[in-house]
């Protein structure tokens, strides 16, 4: 879609203005003529078919940083973690060291989780990410994870996705308005190939990442996020993450349940985020040696979490959210898990180690899940149909609501990883609690906060989502002029105006377009001896564009500036005028 | 000719414009996915069979806990196995047998449905489901599940393995009472068994569990007709026979059996016994009348012996009145207190009255007996094993020979 006046040739000859796009999104092909892809080739069908091959090749990416982290923990940890091994106490220490090096002195800008990377990226840097930075990712987020720091590797394959995608976009000589985009195509694929799902990676991306459903983007997110999924279910099987019973609600009072999980998973995500918020910005205010050292401090500290009993805190987690869901845990057990893994995240992503949140997420989620399913089903067993997998899945979406603050992702995020349909409505409650809840508790999402932290304003995409969008009916008035008719003599239509007071009058010319006509054309029409002429005969051909009372404010801006007034009209009749709407009347709304 | 400033960049420049064609970008593209492609499958396989050889040997030392007795630490080992394995159908029905074996039931039939459901057919999945089941008393679902493993798909020795899985059913209906489903699993395994003894012995006990002796006998004597000095089968044709009171038979496996095996001392109760009845019957073929009497009057006399202890132990007295010189001294008998056995007492009492009146007639010198008499006579001896069984135990030696011909006077083979 482009934002220049589209002639509305089959119902009237008025040009009407559609809600538009940002300029980003428009097509660059005339302006800048040096591209390739001019004649046959468009840049907007070579983007759709780049975005496969961003696809593909964040796909095989994601494939081998998976790899690389299993490999590095079997190497480093053994297969099988045990407490009371001391490498679960050296092996987090040394390798942070040398991640800390790394991150200081190699790649400086693979710090954090990578999303808000990203965002910066698409919004501040028009989609320039260095190459470097994936090889960074990788290889830094690999080593701390595989380590035993307790990140996950989602965020880092968004980054790595995202930079693959810009590395290919420059190398293309795209255009920047395209280049800007790339970068979170590049992220969906990079995130679907991590969690082996599309539709939350898709989601994602057009919440958190950005921030709006436009046509113009989607179409080549969707085919990257597919093409990747392709190739790691190509790699690794297309097998659900987590397996579950389908469940059934013996009766709707069970929903009570999982809202109430919703609530505890709410209060859980304001503890982990308020604690993130907390100690970031502190660590990082400590002398700039300490940086050396923090990331093993922290891995220090998580390997006696788990060098004393609890090693399933260490790395993502995948495994040990599947026993979870199969019983494997007492409830005590359970909450335990949830509150080291809080803990331990909280010291590895504020200590500056590159690696992801979502993983970490998921596994409170799935603990916390399963506790309160646990507890719940000790008091009200009788009464309750679902199993600890159940309580546990649903748990994943709550915190994802809750601490990530994409409650659409987290819908369909569950429903992805898990394969199972039948868990729709307890997901959907609990998620909404606990999203409502954390809102009121924690009124900036984790991604924002931790985007002021750095000093960058990146847009939050939840106050976008709930801004109070100004209309053109909010700023519009109605006309103190006659409207007049262009089938009225001239003659006519001076006599008409001479009641009013205003220079600028508008004219109806049928079936339903407009045109404006001023005071003083009116009376050097008559001074030409053409009052006996219609109005339609001496106005121009080019007619006034028009607006509509629903859309944005904003649009108005755009056109206001072209005539004195722009006439408001219906939808349903384009000749029956709403209000007018001048440039004035718009700055007046803004002031208010 | 060029200029020679210009002539080596219009090459180039050419190269550079063609390789900004679109076609050509995307060729390149192409062929650079398939070269990183090729790369990743062969990282990727490599990695893989890394993976899969660490998880042979966690199966494997899972494998040695649950066999030695410590399904706890197996189930830890399995579930590391499956990590690096873990779509791996073995481990994954490892585990679950672990995990039933520790108790955690649920858990495990969650493992046994995810693989019932990636293959309902397969055999092993079916039997751990039947044995699930069977721990938790669902008769249904286990005959169901064990079937299904009965005909199911085995990857190795299926033959032995259906075999097994119907062994277990039909001692699993066994246990549950259920004698008319299993005799028939078993008739229905008797058909497809093969010729082997341990298999047909096997059966053969199954049935003789059961109380079906008529198809255990005949299962043994199949095990004997390939290998008459079978001791085992050569026993258990011989109880097999006993139980179904056929005792000339039963004394001639028994016979064999305890010269074979001395030292089963249950085999040798058993023969005694069986020669006991034989000795004793005197309705069997070929006995000669003063036999027939004779063991008419032996078993009379014992009878009685065995009445009155009895009647003692249930505190019956008789009041003795002086009868004709002919006759014998007749008693009137009476029950001295109340007990709970009363019936029994009362039955006692009565049955000493008919056998005091009979006492005369038997015991006359060089009486013979009439066919009708002798019935009638051995009437009374049968009523009165049957009776005092009931009011004073099992008997023991001659007394237990009278009770099994009391209990099938038709089924003795004469």
């Amino acid at each position: 879609m482009s934002d220049l006046p589209q002639a509305d040739s089959s119902r009237n000859d008025a040009v009407t203005f559609a809600p538009s796009l940002p300029s980003s999104a428009t097509s660059s092909v005339a302006r800048i003529p040096r591209y390739p892809w001019q004649g046959t080739f468009r840049e907007d069908r070579f983007f759709l078919m780049l975005a496969v091959f961003v696809g593909l090749f964040s796909g095989l990416a994601v494939v081998c940083f998976r790899l690389a982290i299993d490999w590095t923990r079997i190497a480093l940890l053994g297969p099988v973690l045990q407490a009371h091994d001391l490498r679960l106490l050296v092996v987090p220490t040394a390798v942070s060291l040398l991640v800390a090096i790394l991150v200081i002195h190699v790649f400086p800008q693979v710090r954090g989780s990578g999303v808000n990377q990203t965002k910066s990226a698409l919004y501040i840097f028009n989609g320039y990410i260095p190459f470097r930075t994936a090889i960074g990712k990788f290889v830094t987020a690999a080593l701390a994870i595989g380590a035993g720091h307790s990140l996950g590797p989602e965020d880092p394959s968004l980054q790595i996705g995202a930079s693959l995608a810009s590395a290919l976009g420059r190398r293309m000589e795209l255009s920047r308005e395209k280049l800007r985009l790339l970068a979170p195509v590049g992220a969906a694929a990079g995130l679907a190939a991590a969690f082996n799902a599309p539709i939350s990676a898709v989601l994602f991306v057009i919440e958190e990442v950005i921030g709006r459903w436009s046509a113009g983007i989607l179409g080549s997110v969707v085919l990257s996020a597919v093409s990747s999924v392709v190739v790691v279910r190509w790699f690794l099987g297309s097998q659900p993450l987590f397996r579950i019973p389908a469940i059934t609600l013996a009766r709707p009072s069970e929903l009570i349940a999982y809202a109430l999980l919703g609530l505890v998973g709410g209060i859980a995500s304001v503890i982990f985020a308020k604690s993130i918020a907390y100690f970031r910005p502190r660590l990082r205010a400590l002398p700039h040696w300490t940086q050396y050292f923090q990331p093993a401090a922290a891995g220090l500290i998580i390997g006696m979490i788990g060098y004393f009993g609890a090693p399933q805190v260490m790395g993502a987690g995948y495994e040990y959210m599947d026993q979870a869901m199969h019983d494997q845990f007492t409830w005590q057990m359970l909450a335990t898990l949830a509150g080291l893994k809080i803990i331990a995240t909280t010291l590895s992503f504020t200590s500056g180690t590159p690696g992801g949140m979502f993983a970490p997420t998921l596994f409170i989620g799935a603990m916390l899940g399963g506790a309160v399913g646990g507890l719940e089903r000790h008091f009200w067993g009788a009464h309750l149909t679902g199993s600890t997998g159940t309580y546990a899945l649903v748990g994943m979406g709550v915190l994802f609501a809750g601490f990530l603050r994409a409650p659409m992702t987290s819908v369909f995020m569950v429903l992805e990883v898990s394969g199972e349909y039948s868990i729709i409505v307890p997901v959907i409650i609990a998620n909404t609690v606990a999203y409502v809840l954390s809102r009121s508790l924690q009124p900036v999402p984790i991604f924002d906060l931790l985007s002021r932290q750095d000093g960058l304003d990146l847009p939050s995409m939840e106050e976008q989502r709930e801004e109070n969008l100004l209309r053109i009916e909010d700023a519009m008035r109605q006309l103190d002029a006659p409207i007049l008719d262009s089938r009225e003599s001239v003659q006519q239509a001076n006599e008409r105006i001479q009641q009013s007071a205003s220079d600028v009058f508008l004219v109806r010319f049928n079936p339903s377009g407009w045109r404006s006509v001023t005071r003083e054309l009116l009376q050097t029409s008559l001074d030409e001896g053409k009052a006996e002429l219609t109005l339609g005969s001496i106005l121009s051909a080019q007619p006034l564009p028009v607006l509509h009372p629903d859309l944005p404010l904003d649009v108005a801006l755009r056109y206001v500036n072209q005539t004195d007034v722009v006439p408001v009209v219906s939808r349903a009749d384009f000749g029956k005028l709403e209000g007018v709407i001048s440039s004035e009347d718009v700055l007046s709304r803004y002031r208010r | 000719m060029y200029d020679s400033d210009v002539s080596p960049e219009v090459p180039h420049r050419s190269l550079k414009s063609l390789l900004r064609r679109p076609p050509i970008i995307i060729s390149l593209l192409s062929i650079t996915a398939v070269l990183a492609f090729l790369a990743v499958t062969h990282l990727v396989s490599r990695f893989r069979e890394q993976e899969k050889a660490l998880a042979r040997h966690l199966y494997a030392q899972g494998q040695m806990d649950l066999d030695s007795g410590r399904p706890d630490r197996a189930i830890g080992y399995f579930r590391a196995a499956l990590t690096y394995n873990r779509g791996d159908f073995q481990y994954q029905l490892s585990l679950a047998r672990a995990l039933r074996d520790t108790g955690r039931t649920d858990e495990s039939k969650s493992y046994l449905m995810n693989l019932w459901e990636r293959s309902p057919e397969d055999g092993a999945v079916n039997l751990a489901l039947g044995r699930l089941a069977v721990r938790e008393g669902r008769t249904d679902e286990a005959i169901h599940y064990y079937h299904n493993a009965t005909y199911g798909i085995w990857d190795l020795d299926p033959e032995t393995h259906r075999r097994n899985a119907q062994f277990e059913l039909i001692d699993f209906l066994s246990r549950q009472n259920a004698r008319p489903q299993a005799q028939a699993e078993l008739i229905t395994l008797a058909a497809s068994l093969p010729p082997e003894p341990e298999l047909e012995t096997r059966l053969a006990q199954m049935f003789e569990g059961l109380g079906d002796y008529e198809h255990a006998l005949s299962e043994y004597q199949t095990v004997l007709e390939h290998d008459r000095q079978n001791a085992v089968a050569l026993a258990g044709a011989g109880e097999a026979a006993f139980r179904s009171h056929r005792y000339g038979t039963a004394e001639k496996y028994l016979a064999t059996a305890v010269r074979l095996d001395p030292s089963n001392s249950k085999t040798s109760e058993l023969l005694q016994t069986a020669r006991l009845v034989l000795e004793i019957d005197p309705f069997v073929r070929g006995v000669s009348t003063s036999e027939r009497d004779q063991r008419i009057k032996i078993s009379f006399d014992r009878a009685g012996a065995r009445l009155r202890e009895c009647a003692e132990k249930q505190g019956i007295a008789g009041n003795t009145t002086k009868g004709s010189e002919e006759s014998a001294d007749t008693k009137s008998y009476v029950v001295k207190s109340a007990s709970p056995n009363d019936s029994s007492s009362v039955g006692l009492a009565s049955l000493l009255q008919d056998w005091t009146a009979m006492k005369s007639k038997v015991s006359r010198r060089g009486a013979i007996f009439e066919s009708d008499v002798a019935e009638s006579v051995m009437d009374l001896v049968f009523q009165i094993e049957l009776q005092t069984q009931k009011g004073c135990g099992d008997p023991v030696g001659l007394d237990q020979a009278l009770l099994l011909l009391a209990q099938d006077r038709n089924g003795v083979d004469r």
